[in-house]
């Protein structure tokens, strides 16, 4: 970036996705559109009840009435696919809001103020990150026993340490450009320079990091439920359908198949939407 | 002392605090439980006495700094507490499973070297169809569920072919064969996933390796690409290699963790699942120790293979 | 006498850039050429595409002859053996030339054992000598040093010796200094000075400073733009220089005898390669330009030995008897 004592570029607003974003961000992104109409009209496109028990139908194979055919207690698993998709999509996704929303913060404080600040805060983050992921969200389940609001803090507990990390890199980085001192020498505030120029240019690596993240959260959510400390039913949960298919694995393997590709689709939706992203967000190369 | 040995030396010390401050984190596990945790633990089996008992035991009624000194006097000693459920000691119970976790999680990343790091270097030096056929294969296994595979393995092989025995396990020392058997199914199924990974790294590095004009002067005096390629690329580009095995090893035993349940290992992971779930807080303490602090001497141990490796440690020892 | 290496009119083009365009020129046995011109001109592009290790992007026309054979017909494998044994290249930054990962007397005995079929014993002995001989101090102790615990100026040393280790007939040295301190530039000039002269190899030496050329060579070939503008013996290029280029880079040089004086520079900027100008590519930025110069001119030669491509420096060439002369100086 070349700039000249008298242009400065001033504010930046968010980056913008302008013009093309590559073709695999655009395979994603439609990809997780979708996903997301699924998500939302769950309750509008499931043909039945995800609850309703027909004994007739159990372990009933694919038919048109029940194109993923029926589980262990003759239940539809396309609805019962529905709507534990959009549970746990829905954890997933809040997850990393909370990551999102607490981490940047530190991570910026911790960037642009440095020093002191900065090895406060990154300290119980570091400490955070020495720990395996799902041994952390294990850990915070054990204090209050499982549950899906307690997955979701879980969730967010581990990919916290990652995003702060991420966007305490990319503060670092724009804290240091000449038109954030341009901007303090200007007269401005911390708090404004950070809101109008640090953070707007310093997101980007935190929004491709956070994208893969929704993923991966996916993954993990559905882990936690599979070995029984996630959703407890009946909250709907992909992991527990899954280990409920795993039940009946031989008999009626739709009931394993079906949950499991949900949960494949969307992370790499999620994986092309980051990667694609990445090229346009990310052009220091924080996120790898 | 060397530049090697102070590296060395320097890489430990930073891990002592790091483990001091996960012992703490996981002392405070017990003491953050809302409500009795004792009374919480033994559930129905909870009386007056044995209440008391226990909580004496476990000093809960003494200042958090006594407490967690007795209670890191303990650790040291190799004493871990005891399981008040089934009134075993839980360094023993631990003891017995750790061998299988370990078995899994070390195999899985050996085979997941041995298939991610050759496919890595096929996808950085090969034409399109190699490139195409890498990333397609990089993507499906970060993206799909372990423990899905698992199932989906276990369908075919298991269930369909009847090849490899769905759940169970035997001890590799007495019954090598047999533990092979009962291992092969849920070792490729971490090995897959873990390979991804690998193979991304592994096609990142040499990409970038290759493009760097050692490499140019190395085929300008007339080595041979394959020389090029695996002797010389390879060794330099293996270096960020190491350090993603370190990050990947605790993804890799939270895999494990979840493998074991699905394919009924008797091991680390599969206790802790079964202890929270009990509200054996104990046990619960002891395996969420040893599974962290296993996880940080590998980092430790990768960090001290890397400076080993890097010609250049004396460099970055200001790092 | 068969020339050793000879470039008959080649052009090197990456996609839409002309990087080298229509250049012909010849290096004799047991010569010492310097190839001169600014960064960019085609001079790396020229030894890279001798050796054969032009990106595949890259199309190369023409022929570059060794020993009337002609390289760029070669197969990838016969193109493969003659590196680092009959034609060998010294670059620019020693440090990044060398291998981290292998230790120096390694990667020599390495470059040895790549070619002749001698044993680890014999090739480590080999690589010994060859580490004295390029003044290596202490070679025994050095033999197992990485890289990097080297300075610039004995990395340049140990590269000068993997490209040596078997007695290459031509050795293309492409700004073996610019990387280096001044004072140890003149010290691997000298060395390579020295080995050329036991061994008799023939040495292309590619550099951007005269100076540097002025010190080690008798002839000079000038490049600009890719496109070969003079050639001719180090003191005539001094003398006499005919081609305005020329000219103006050895007015550009730092005069001792001045010091305050302001450095000429020659107005105008390089050309873009992408759409360079017809004919000679000087055209735009020369003092002497007149109608002709849309049309690229004939190599002529001024004096003996000295060639220069230049309507302005040999007009004689519109005439019929430069045509002859022309003619002559094409089928040479």
């Amino acid at each position: 970036m070349t700039e000249t004592a008298l242009e400065l570029p001033r504010r930046r607003s968010l980056p913008r996705l302008r013009g093309r974003v590559g073709r695999e961000a655009g395979v994603g992104l439609g990809l997780l559109a979708v996903l997301g109409l699924l998500a939302v009209l769950a309750p509008v496109l499931a043909p039945h009840s995800p609850e309703a028990i027909d004994q007739h139908r159990v372990l009933g194979g694919l038919t048109w009435a029940h194109p993923f055919g029926s589980d262990a207690l003759g239940r539809d698993v396309l609805s019962r696919v529905l709507f534990a998709f959009r549970a746990s999509l829905s954890i997933s996704l809040g997850a990393v809001a909370i990551a999102l929303a607490v981490g940047i913060p530190i991570g910026v404080a911790a960037g642009y103020f440095g020093r002191a600040l900065d090895a406060v805060l990154m300290r119980p983050i570091d400490l955070l990150l020495a720990f395996p992921a799902l041994l952390l969200a294990l850990s915070l389940i054990a204090i209050t026993g499982p549950g899906q609001l307690v997955t979701m803090f879980a969730i967010a507990a581990i990919y916290l340490p990652i995003l702060a990390r991420v966007v305490r890199s990319s503060t670092l980085a724009v804290a240091s450009e000449a038109y954030v001192e341009g901007a303090r020498a200007r007269g401005a505030s911390h708090l404004r320079t950070i809101v109008q120029h640090v953070v707007p240019n310093a997101i980007g690596p935190a929004l491709v990091q956070a994208s893969v993240l929704c993923g991966f959260a996916l993954q993990i959510e559905a882990a936690l439920a599979f070995i029984g400390l996630g959703a407890q039913p009946p909250t709907p949960s992909l992991g527990l359908m899954l280990f409920d298919g795993y039940q009946v694995l031989e008999q009626a393997p739709w009931a394993d198949v079906f949950p499991g590709l949900a949960i494949a689709i969307t992370v790499v939706a999620f994986n092309l939407v980051g990667d694609g992203l990445r090229a346009r967000l990310d052009p220091r190369g924080i996120t790898r | 002392m060397s530049p090697r040995g102070r590296y060395a030396l320097r890489r430990v010390a930073l891990a002592v605090p790091t483990l001091l401050a996960m012992t703490i984190f996981v002392f405070l596990i017990i003491r953050l439980v809302p409500g009795d945790p004792v009374r919480t633990m033994l559930g129905f089996r909870a009386t007056p006495e044995n209440v008391a008992t226990i909580r004496h035991d476990l000093r809960l009624d003494e200042s958090w700094p006594a407490q967690y000194g007795a209670w890191l006097g303990g650790l040291v000693r190799g004493d871990l507490g005891e399981d008040y459920i089934s009134h075993a000691s839980v360094s023993g119970l631990l003891g017995q499973r750790l061998p299988v976790t370990l078995e899994l999680t070390l195999f899985s990343l050996a085979l997941a070297l041995l298939v991610g790091v050759p496919l890595g270097v096929v996808a950085a030096t090969g034409g399109r169809a190699s490139r195409w056929l890498t990333a397609t294969f990089t993507i499906g296994g970060i993206s799909i569920p372990d423990f899905w595979l698992g199932t989906l393995l276990v369908l075919v092989f298991a269930a369909k072919l009847g090849w490899l025995p769905p759940t169970g396990y035997a001890s590799l020392f007495h019954h090598p064969v047999e533990n092979l058997r009962y291992m092969t199914l849920p070792v490729v199924t971490l090995a897959i996933g873990e390979a991804a990974y690998i193979l991304r790294t592994t096609r990142a590095s040499m990409q970038e390796t290759l493009g760097r004009p050692f490499v140019t002067f190395l085929r300008a005096r007339g080595l041979r690409e394959r020389s090029v390629v695996y002797r010389h690329a390879l060794r330099t580009a293996s270096l960020p290699i190491v350090t993603v095995v370190g990050i990947q090893f605790g993804v890799l035993l939270g895999g494990a963790i979840v493998i074991e349940t699905v394919f009924g290992l008797p091991g680390v992971g599969k206790l802790v699942v079964t202890a929270i779930n009990q509200r054996n807080y104990t046990v619960v303490q002891g395996s969420v120790l040893v599974i962290a602090a296993l996880f940080i001497v590998v980092n430790l141990v990768t960090d001290l293979l890397y400076g080993w490796l890097d010609p250049r440690v004396e460099a970055r020892l200001g790092r | 006498m068969t020339p050793l290496l000879r470039f008959r009119s080649v052009s090197v083009r990456f996609g839409d850039v002309s990087a080298v365009d229509d250049v012909s020129l010849e290096l004799s046995e047991g010569e010492l050429l310097g190839l001169v011109g600014e960064s960019g001109c085609g001079k790396t592009t020229l030894a890279l595409a001798t050796m054969g290790l032009l990106p595949s992007s890259a199309t190369v026309e023409g022929a570059i002859d060794f020993r009337g054979q002609d390289l760029l017909a070669l197969s990838e494998d016969e193109r493969r053996r003659l590196r680092g044994d009959r034609i060998s290249m010294v670059f620019q930054d020693p440090a990044a030339a060398l291998d981290p990962a292998f230790s120096i007397g390694d990667q020599v005995a390495e470059t040895i054992r790549a070619h002749r079929p001698v044993g680890r014993r014999e090739a480590k002995a080999r690589a010994l000598s060859l580490l004295r001989e390029v003044g290596i101090a202490d070679a025994e102790r050095r033999y197992r040093d990485a890289p990097h615990r080297l300075s610039g100026g004995m990395q340049q040393r140990v590269v000068i010796a993997t490209a040596l280790a078997n007695e290459p007939s031509l050795l293309i040295a492409d700004e073996p200094t610019t990387a280096l301190d001044a004072t140890i530039q003149a010290q691997i000039l000298d060395l390579i000075r020295d080995l050329r002269r036991r061994h008799g190899t023939t040495v292309l030496l590619i550099a951007h400073d005269l100076g540097v050329v002025a010190r080690l060579c008798r002839r000079a070939a000038v490049l600009y733009a890719g496109q070969l503008v003079e050639t001719a013996p180090v003191e005539r290029i001094f003398e006499a220089p005919a081609h305005p280029y020329t000219r103006a880079l050895l007015a550009a040089l730092p005069d001792r005898s001045r010091p305050r004086g302001a450095l000429a520079a020659a107005a105008g900027q390089v050309p873009d390669l992408a759409a360079p100008p017809p004919g000679c590519r000087f055209a735009p930025r020369c003092p002497l330009v007149r109608d002709e110069c849309v049309r690229r001119p004939l190599r002529t030669a001024v004096s003996s030995g000295h060639d220069v491509a230049c309507w302005a420096a040999a007009p004689a060439a519109s005439t019929a008897a430069g045509e002859i002369v022309a003619a002559t100086n094409g089928g040479r």
